[in-house]
């Protein structure tokens, strides 16, 4: 019942947003808003997916701001230098993502490191990475990748956002209806309670960063896509949008609690709350003190709510 | 862990010694040593003048030699004060610098100068103010960036119509550069009659100016043209006037004339950008060095070419 409510307050913050902007800017009801939010959310709600798994077994990963500057960088050379189709490129730069976010998870979890400081040292690696490939400059890839983001069939939303809906909807029944979702929120609540009980604990961790990595891959695709080139300076600060998102919607930082839906409602709430300061033309200093106290206001009503 | 510990102070002995990996001195040589201190060489439009100033370097390989460094975040004020320091103690004969922010830069600099080292101020302008309350002049050999920006402003204004709703997008605010480039197309816009109904910065990044570009298409559906201050910026933008719909009847503009807009201004998604001419910038502030260290001259400012360049 509980998470009924969850998901109803949610809704309601996000519902006042948008009246409150429409309000002030009464362009803000707009099929081009509409359009500008859905065509910005699949990149940010693929990673929150992916993120979402990692945080409910208490693991976090920073290195996905980079990591998809990476994986952008590495979409960028094969089309626009090395001509190589979409598809395959796709494919590369989900292998990529899968690759190293595997990594990141291994080293955290076999060495026995906390994955805070392992995915900060791979933020580090990723975005070296992102510059030797594209040897610092900006990859103009053009029509080839753009129709991936572009709005199809007289609506106003892409297949990259049609994709990313099925994503959630994957995520969520993954984490919710499946054994290994069960298992990734058993290991976050209590791991030793999860490995007395027989559960193994290291592989389900390793799977849900490299999941988080793969998912990522598609998202610098989806981000490239948005933008017809590959800049390897994507996604600084992403991580921060992707994490804000998944506690926005109620995702315990302890792990143990989360959920793939909410974390989504997470997503447009940034987007919209992102949009919205746009448009009402509030400033760079207003913009950045508005939207921490959104996600501190976000976190707190949770946590009152839960004692 | 503990294994990691050695490593981590194996690395760091590593960064440490790189940027004093220089040839050998300068007065086992007889040539003069000239250090160029970058912004981050990760961002292409610091790498291509770096790169610029090592071919220059090897042309010259008779006159001086080089020493190039960069910081790894644009940002990161302590480790370019601290790239200064390790090029005085270097005994380097000049520095060019960029510096990463044009007031907190000035103490240090004094401090080279009073070693007796010539300083030149390139790319972003040392703040006026400050090097006066610190009893310093610092020669500044650079492009003006608002008369840059005002030139490819003009060309703009010349394809809209008095009245016209245009809107800018801004780099990083705190930017001496990014400032004047605002300047700079604000004088071309009010001098043409054009209305801007927004300004908003894209903090010189393509992915956050097509965010802010598409929000602002969004409130001013009037909108005739978007005013980037640099081409990644201006290729966000053209990314959102797609995703708008409004390809063709919103013009834009953009600085620096990096090689991914190339195909845009080709097609005419974008108008024209301004360049000046980023591989030579350094190479610039190199030869002025040179030509006071030999002639014993007064150092003064110098002001290098902008070019507007469309199609």
């Amino acid at each position: 019942m509980r998470r009924w409510t969850d998901f109803f307050i949610l809704i309601a913050v996000l519902a006042a947003m948008i009246v409150l902007f429409g309000l002030m800017r009464d362009s803000f009801f707009s099929m081009g808003t509409l359009g500008t939010v859905a065509n910005r959310i699949p990149a940010l709600a693929l990673v929150a997916t992916g993120m979402t798994l990692v945080m409910v077994t208490g693991g976090i990963d920073l290195s996905v701001g980079s990591l998809l500057g990476f994986c952008g960088a590495v979409t960028g050379v094969l089309m626009a230098d090395l001509h190589w189709g979409l598809a395959l490129a796709v494919l590369a730069s989900v292998a990529v993502g899968a690759v190293i976010g595997s990594t990141t998870g291994a080293v955290s979890v076999k060495l026995r490191l906390p994955s805070f400081i392992v995915s900060l040292g791979m933020l580090e690696i990723a975005r070296g990475l992102a510059f030797l490939t594209t040897n610092s400059q900006t990859k103009y890839i053009g029509a080839d990748i753009e129709a991936l983001g572009a709005p199809f069939g007289g609506l106003v939303i892409s297949p990259a956002f049609v994709i990313s809906l099925l994503v959630v909807a994957a995520g969520q029944v993954m984490l919710s209806q499946m054994a290994i979702g069960r298992h990734l929120i058993a290991i976050g609540a209590n791991r030793e309670a999860a490995l007395v009980s027989g559960l193994s604990v290291d592989r389900p961790r390793i799977f849900a960063h490299a999941l988080l990595g793969a998912l990522t891959g598609l998202a610098a695709v989806f981000n490239c896509s948005r933008l017809g080139s590959a800049d390897p300076n994507a996604g600084t600060g992403f991580e921060l949008g992707a994490i804000a998102a998944v506690v926005v919607g109620g995702t315990s930082l302890m792990g143990g609690r989360g959920s793939v839906v909410k974390s989504f409602m997470g997503v447009l709430i940034i987007a919209t709350l992102e949009a919205g300061l746009i448009q009402v033309g509030a400033t760079e200093p207003v913009k950045r003190v508005v939207t921490g106290l959104v996600i501190v206001a976000a976190v707190l009503a949770d946590t009152w709510r839960r004692k | 862990m503990k294994c990691l510990v050695p490593l981590l102070f194996a690395s760091l002995a590593l960064i440490s010694c790189k940027p004093a990996g220089g040839p050998a001195s300068a007065v086992a040589t007889g040539k003069p040593k000239v250090a160029l201190v970058m912004k981050s060489l990760a961002n292409e439009f610091f790498q291509t003048m770096a790169e610029g100033a090592k071919k220059h370097q090897a042309a010259h390989a008779g006159d001086y030699e080089l020493v190039v460094n960069g910081i790894k975040n644009e940002t990161d004020l302590a480790e370019q004060v601290g790239l200064v320091d390790q090029m005085v103690s270097q005994g380097v004969q000049a520095i060019v610098i960029a510096p990463a922010d044009s007031k907190a830069l000035v103490t240090v600099l004094k401090r080279a100068k009073e070693a007796g080292v010539l300083v030149i101020n390139i790319d972003n302008k040392l703040d006026a103010d400050t090097l006066k309350q610190a009893g310093l002049s610092i020669p500044f050999v650079g492009p003006d960036n608002r008369a840059g920006a005002k030139a490819v402003g003009e060309v703009l204004a010349k394809k809209l119509k008095a009245g016209d709703e245009v809107a800018i997008i801004e780099g990083v605010t705190t930017a001496f550069n990014g400032q004047q480039r605002k300047a700079g197309f604000e004088d071309a816009m009010n001098a043409a009659g054009m209305k801007i109904v927004a300004s908003q910065s894209g903090q010189w990044e393509m992915e956050k100016a097509n965010g802010v570009a598409a929000g602002i298409l969004a409130a001013n559906p009037n909108v005739k043209a978007l005013l980037c201050a640099n081409d990644n910026m201006a290729l966000g933008a053209a990314a959102a006037v797609q995703a708008a719909g409004k390809a063709g009847q919103v013009q834009i503009i953009g600085f620096d004339n990096i090689a991914a807009l190339k195909p845009l201004l080709a097609d005419g998604r974008v108008l024209a950008t301004c360049d000046q001419h980023g591989d030579q910038l350094a190479v610039f502030g190199i030869e002025a060095a040179l030509k006071i260290l030999k002639d014993k001259t007064s150092p003064a400012d110098q002001q290098t070419p902008v070019d507007v360049v469309v199609k």
